[in-house]
């Protein structure tokens, strides 16, 4: 087991070495001059050569490519992640402020996902091809059409129009002022969840459905359990383990889809600090961010390999 | 002799692929009415998005100062912005960005990575681990980060939307085709065609390729949804193709930027139109999915 964990991270290692790479060639190599990004085409037009020089040495974009390369790394690795050229405010105090918002967004949304979608899993694997089985399907369908971001404005201006009622602006942390917080947090998550929830229907119906044509689960019918425990008991915790899998994908998703679902409902994570950087240009902001969302996705993945591997022997023992 | 065979084979085999298209095409309308209804839903989408020009109303830039901010009514059905622009046409109009973007990266992104796969499966060894490698870290992004951070670093523009989707379908395409060919690979008709001497092109071509065009087609039909969906979130956080285009993210943003209240009709129409498009597509596919692979039914 220990020797899966140590290889199982060290492969997260070489992972994460290689997204780095991407994310510098995509930000610093790609035709796309930074300099164009900060300033705008028009702005850029208007610089002379020298003050176009003057800029690209004092950020750094004059050295060879592997020197920059290394000092951005080195940067990361003490924890610098920079500064925006907009705010006065460190992007590693940002994201400390503003990242625990995103973070309670995404595990209520994954809580959620499971409370909707495994009930209704189990309803249309129990009686596949049914009514009920082709509208739990339909539904799961159009909640992966529905584009979240849409949804939640539409939550915004209804709770808006109908109740006069508008979540507030200011961030508030859980702790100190959980009702606040819980207002922030509760639409994103709402929106999120019911997005995943499809997912994980489609998926544990599929699994289920698999799972309930095994000979062990004949045994136990066969031995007159009554048929609730058997889907409980004997079904359901083999079913759950692809599922298990997709939430970990899905949380990665998720982290990607509150940047616009928090755009919409104006809630000030980290989100919406992506959403910002990206409007702004803010070229190094953003390399930074699209490291970090990276990164916690491949730790996510990592997590959930360890997690299917505690509950799963066969694959511990592969 | 295997020159002529080869030729008598593609003259008897295209006509009944012709009939055998026909067929399916009434095979899914017949077995799941409701695929094909949907697919009828996306045909009439993709239609109007062609015509769009004959069947708007208004043009989507005109500005009526007469009518501005205006709830639907019977000369402007779906209303109109702050500052006149026929709601309607701007969504009909909106079609034409979507589809094109969409369109495009499923047939640049999810090819490539196909044809990656195809490539990678086959040959395997040292070029399939490298490739599985870059793969992963391809993968090790969510889709809408991926997108944004490229479309930025190249500015906005359609072609670079384009692209820039076409880069977080690669992966997807590779890692279908590739386990499909390594299975296909060791199947005795390939052997058999090795044995007589066929060589590596014409083996990954024509013996192999055809069978990989059922996953090819479903895994399209469903990017194809997904394209639209990341296209609108990077026209609505502004990376997208830059406005004054009529897109369904940008309208959706500029309707944000409206103010503290933005008027429900400009909210609700885009997103509607991207709702019905994506849905009809990931139903077509569905049909598709069931008429090819009957073993998938119902599955994710």
């Amino acid at each position: 087991m220990y020797s899966y964990i140590a290889r199982r991270l060290a492969f997260g290692g070489l992972t994460v070495f290689g997204v780095s790479i991407i994310v510098f060639v995509v930000m610093r190599i790609l035709p796309g001059d930074p300099l164009v990004a900060i300033f705008g085409p028009e702005g850029m037009s208007k610089l002379t050569e020298a003050q176009r020089a003057h800029y690209m040495a004092e950020l750094g974009l004059s050295d060879p490519l592997w020197v920059q390369y290394l000092g951005w790394a080195k940067s990361i690795l003490a924890g610098d992640f920079g500064r925006s050229f907009f705010r006065s405010e460190s992007v590693a105090e940002m994201i400390v402020r503003r990242g625990s918002l995103t973070a309670e967004i995404a595990i209520l949304s994954v809580i959620l996902s499971w409370i909707v979608g495994i009930p209704v899993a189990i309803v249309s694997a129990l009686k596949p091809n049914t009514a009920a089985d082709g509208v739990v399907r339909f539904f799961s369908i159009l909640f992966l059409a529905v584009p979240g971001f849409w949804v939640g404005m539409l939550i915004v201006l209804g709770l808006l129009f109908w109740f006069g009622y508008r979540a507030p602006m200011a961030g508030a942390s859980l702790f100190a002022d959980p009702f606040d917080n819980l207002q922030l947090v509760v639409g994103p998550a709402l929106v999120l969840g019911l997005g995943q929830a499809a997912y994980i229907a489609r998926m544990g119906r599929s699994a289920l459905l698999e799972v309930i044509r095994e000979d062990y689960v004949r045994t136990a019918r066969a031995k007159g359990l009554n048929s609730r425990l058997v889907i409980a008991l004997h079904a359901l915790p083999n079913a759950l383990l692809p599922v298990i899998t997709l939430s970990g994908v899905l949380l990665g998703l998720v982290l990607a889809g509150s940047i616009p679902v928090e755009r919409a409902f104006g809630t000030p994570g980290l989100g919406n600090s992506m959403a910002q950087a990206v409007s702004e240009r803010d070229v190094f902001v953003m390399q930074n961010l699209v490291f970090l969302y990276a990164v916690v996705f491949v730790l996510i993945n990592i997590a959930v390999d360890v997690t299917i591997a505690l509950l799963d022997p066969r694959i511990r023992y592969r | 002799m295997t020159v002529t065979s080869a030729d008598s084979d593609t003259a008897t085999a295209s006509a009944p692929r012709r009939l055998s298209v026909l067929r399916g095409v009434m095979t899914l309308a017949r077995r799941s009415p409701i695929s094909a209804f949907w697919g009828i839903v996306a045909a009439l989408i993709v239609l109007m998005s062609i015509s769009a020009d004959v069947v708007a109303p208004y043009p989507p830039l005109k500005s009526d100062f007469r009518a501005m901010q205006k709830p639907p009514s019977e000369t402007h059905w779906f209303g109109t912005d702050q500052i006149g622009r026929d709601t309607l046409s701007r969504v009909i109009h909106g079609s034409q960005t979507s589809l094109t973007v969409a369109i495009g990266a499923v047939l640049f992104g999810t090819t490539l990575g196909a044809l990656w796969g195809l490539a990678c499966g086959y040959f395997g060894g040292r070029f399939d681990m490298i490739s599985q490698r870059i793969i992963e870290f391809l993968q090790s992004f969510p889709d809408l980060i991926l997108a944004m951070a490229i479309a930025m670093a190249l500015g906005g523009g359609l072609g670079t939307v384009i692209v820039a989707i076409a880069i977080t379908r690669i992966p997807f395409g590779g890692r279908v085709i590739r386990s499909v060919v390594l299975s296909l690979k060791e199947m005795q008709y390939v052997e058999a065609a090795r044995g007589l001497g066929a060589s590596h092109v014409r083996l990954m071509f024509r013996h192999i390729l055809p069978q990989c065009v059922a996953p090819y087609l479903i895994l399209a039909t469903t990017h194809l949804g997904v394209a639209i969906v990341i296209e609108a979130s990077l026209g609505f956080l502004g990376v997208g193709i830059p406005p004054p285009n009529p897109t369904w993210g940008n309208m959706l943003a500029d309707a944000l930027n409206a103010g503290l209240v933005p008027p429900w009709w400009l909210v609700f129409f885009p997103g509607a139109a991207i709702t019905l498009t994506v849905l009809a597509f990931n139903l077509l596919g569905d049909g598709i999915r069931d008429l090819l692979d009957p073993k998938l039914r119902g599955s994710v």
